[in-house]
């Protein structure tokens, strides 16, 4: 999102910017279905394809938020259902800390979220997109660690 | 204490004498009463150099990076604290632990350097906190051991020829109160964090010498030295400062040894420990309770993992 759009919005048609990060097994494929079956939900999420929701590096969610994501999601295969055996129980270890960390630094915890979709799971998908989207929007635009632009 | 130093003279003048290594990290008396720098020593003659007291702060155990490649090995001293690192270092496969020569010595507390007020006479200093809430006053490690000093890997009580003056002077009096600036800024309202953090990271100069000292830090190629373009940023702006910051904590997570090293060596004084702390307070409160470098065989808490792991936010 550029300057210019943001001095053109106003608080009544902001719409919130989630950079969802999802796994190629589980989530996209979830995802993939809420479209095929022509589900309804909120078009603020960007979604971007990682091989595992283990890949999602800490920097990716630092990365997104410095460019100017309101909210990030980090989103994968159930515990015991990962395409890689574990690569979950890593992501879930890593972003117990990693939110807790940017709770620490001021950051709302509604702002980053993790959640396990399967890829039947395609009205989960629409749910936790929509209230993600209700959450964010209620809190406004997120202006903590974004870069100067 | 100066029976302690022509002992430590003694060792390592026969170490290099007889070629049994090649190399001594130690320290030297600096040219100030409070300043006691590092000392890497070659040759047997330079034995008489070496120097311990109060004032040999640094962790020396990140140098032998300068070492990872050699066929050398090189002997090293190590207070408590400073073991753990080494500790770090062979779990992360940076050193080879027949290629070093771990020397345990008693701690007797190191003291804070910044309370100096007469810079021309002696006079008693502080102890440093992070030697107050020390819970690791022996080494972990060691191939021999100095002073009196016995290796353990369970924390508790100073042990050697200076235990008596450091319980006096109060190591490891205040363990239990070590999450204690976590638990402050905890108590903070979300902007009142940030607006400290923030300040906090505004001042940083990436100078990296956090990363540097840090024995955690041990990556042959820091991501901060890529020069992939729209990656990571070089410039010293408080948002790429915070990048910085966050992203070296969740590195060191699960890693960090809580020596105190980073937080001593910034520059701008950013308290850098405040983070590494509330990373291993979330561990401890999440994962059970683990400390960094003190067992060779325990993984690290992000290195594996339960079934059973908690899901607050899943």
């Amino acid at each position: 999102m550029s300057t210019v759009e943001d001095k053109k919005q106003t608080a009544q048609d902001w719409e919130p910017n989630i950079v969802g990060f999802a796994c190629n097994w589980c989530t996209y494929a979830g995802a993939d279905l809420a479209g095929l079956s022509r589900m309804q939900y909120p078009p603020n999420v960007k979604l971007i394809r990682v091989p595992c929701s283990g890949r999602t590096n800490p920097q990716f969610v630092l990365r997104a938020f410095q460019k100017g994501a309101d909210a990030v999601l980090v989103a994968g295969c159930h515990p015991g259902d990962c395409h890689y055996s574990t690569g979950n129980y890593f992501t879930r270890r890593r972003y117990l800390l990693m939110q807790r960390l940017l709770e620490y630094m001021g950051i709302d915890p509604r702002r980053f979220q993790a959640r396990w979709i399967s890829g039947s799971e395609a009205p989960k998908f629409r749910d936790v997109v929509t209230q993600m989207s209700e959450e964010v929007k209620a809190l406004g635009p997120n202006k903590k660690l974004r870069e100067e632009l | 204490m100066n029976s302690l130093i022509k002992e430590m003279q003694a060792l390592a003048q026969e170490l290099l004498a007889s070629g049994e290594v090649k190399g001594v990290f130690g320290w030297t008396k600096g040219s100030r009463w409070y300043l006691t720098p590092p000392l890497f020593i070659q040759k047997a003659e330079d034995a008489i150099k070496l120097h311990y007291d109060e004032f040999a702060i640094n962790n020396l155990t990140s140098l032998l990076l300068d070492y990872r490649n050699s066929d050398d090995k090189i002997a090293i001293f190590v207070k408590g604290c400073d073991s753990r690192g080494i500790l770090r270092l062979i779990q992360d496969k940076q050193v080879n632990p027949e290629k070093v020569l771990v020397i345990g010595l008693p701690c007797p507390g190191m003291v804070d350097k910044e309370a100096v007020k007469d810079q021309r006479h002696v006079h008693d200093l502080p102890l440093l906190r992070k030697c107050q809430e020390c819970r690791y006053p022996n080494p972990v490690l060691a191939d021999r051991t100095l002073g009196d000093v016995q290796v353990t890997k369970e924390p508790g009580v100073p042990i050697g020829i200076t235990a008596e003056r450091a319980i006096q002077k109060g190591v490891g009096s205040k363990g239990k109160e070590r999450y204690q600036e976590v638990k402050e800024i905890e108590a903070l309202s979300a902007d009142e964090k940030y607006a400290f953090w923030q300040k906090q990271h505004e001042k940083c100069l990436r100078c990296y010498a956090c990363r540097n000292i840090c024995p955690a830090c041990n990556c042959r190629e820091c991501i901060f030295e890529s020069d992939k373009k729209g990656w990571v940023n070089k410039a010293a702006t408080t948002t790429d400062n915070a990048f910085f910051g966050i992203t070296r904590a969740m590195h060191v997570a699960g890693r960090c040894v809580d020596c105190g090293e980073c937080e001593r060596v910034c520059p701008a004084g950013i308290p850098i420990m405040k983070i590494n702390r509330k990373i291993m307070q979330d561990i401890d409160e999440l994962f059970g309770t683990y400390d960094a470098g003190t067992d060779l065989e325990e993984a690290g808490p992000l290195n594996h993992f339960k079934l059973d792991d908690p899901e607050e936010f899943l």
